[in-house]
C-alpha cells in the first residue's frame, strides 16, 4: 500500500529509528512500511496518525 | 540446543548406558524433552517481545521449518516402507527444523530488505 510516511518522518526530521523508537518498532519495520513492503496492523497506523495528528487515510492510499 | 544436542549424543557414549535399569532410560530421554520444551518456550517469548513485521518473518520461518521436517517425515517414512532405505532416527527432525528454521530466517530477511 503506498504511503507517504517518509514524507512525513522528514517534516520532523526523524530517523527511521527515532520514529521507530516513538511507535514502539523496530527501524526496520519502519524501513518496510515505507518502502510498500509491508502494509502495518490497524494497532499501529492508528499510533502513526496519532503521533503525526493525521488521519489514516491521509498517510495511505488504498490502489485497488 | 547445545544441552539436546550433546545429551542426545551423549546418552549413547556414557559407558555402561546399556546396563542401566529401564526407568533410567526413560529419566534420561527426559532431559533433551525438557531441553526442548525451553527452547520454544523462548522462541514463543522472543515472538511476542518483538514488532509486528519482525514477528511475521519469525512465522514465515517457522512454517518453512514445519513443512521441511513434515515433507522429510512423511516422505522418508514412505521410503522406508516402500524401498530399501535406511532408518531416520526421528531425533535428527529437531535439528533439521532449526536449520532450516534458521536459514530461511536468512533469506526472508535479505528479501524483505532488513539489512538495507
Amino acid at each position: 500500500m503506498k504511503n507517504n510516511l517518509k514524507a512525513l518522518r522528514a517534516e520532523q526530521d526523524w530517523s527511521q529509528a527515532t520514529l521507530g523508537d516513538h511507535l514502539g518498532v523496530s527501524r526496520q519495520t519502519i524501513n518496510a512500511i515505507e518502502a510498500g513492503r509491508y502494509d502495518p496492523s490497524l494497532h499501529l497506523a492508528f499510533k502513526m496518525a496519532r503521533l503525526f495528528k493525521r488521519t489514516i487515510e491521509e498517510f495511505f492510499e488504498d490502489e485497488d | 540446543m547445545l544441552i539436546y544436542g550433546a545429551v542426545t549424543e551423549g546418552l549413547a557414549w556414557v559407558p555402561g548406558s546399556s546396563d542401566f535399569p529401564a526407568y533410567a532410560h526413560y529419566a534420561l530421554a527426559l532431559i533433551p524433552i525438557v531441553a526442548i520444551f525451553f527452547v520454544f518456550w523462548a522462541q514463543w517469548r522472543f515472538a511476542i517481545e518483538i514488532d509486528e513485521f519482525l514477528r511475521l518473518i519469525q512465522i514465515k520461518a517457522t512454517l518453512c521449518g514445519i513443512a521441511c521436517v513434515m515433507v522429510i517425515a512423511s516422505g522418508w517414512g514412505q521410503l522406508e516402507r516402500l524401498a530399501d532405505v535406511p532408518t531416520l532416527p526421528m531425533f535428527w527432525l529437531l535439528p533439521i527444523f532449526w536449520t532450516v528454521h534458521g536459514l530461511a530466517i536468512l533469506f526472508i530477511s535479505i528479501r524483505e530488505g532488513l539489512f538495507q
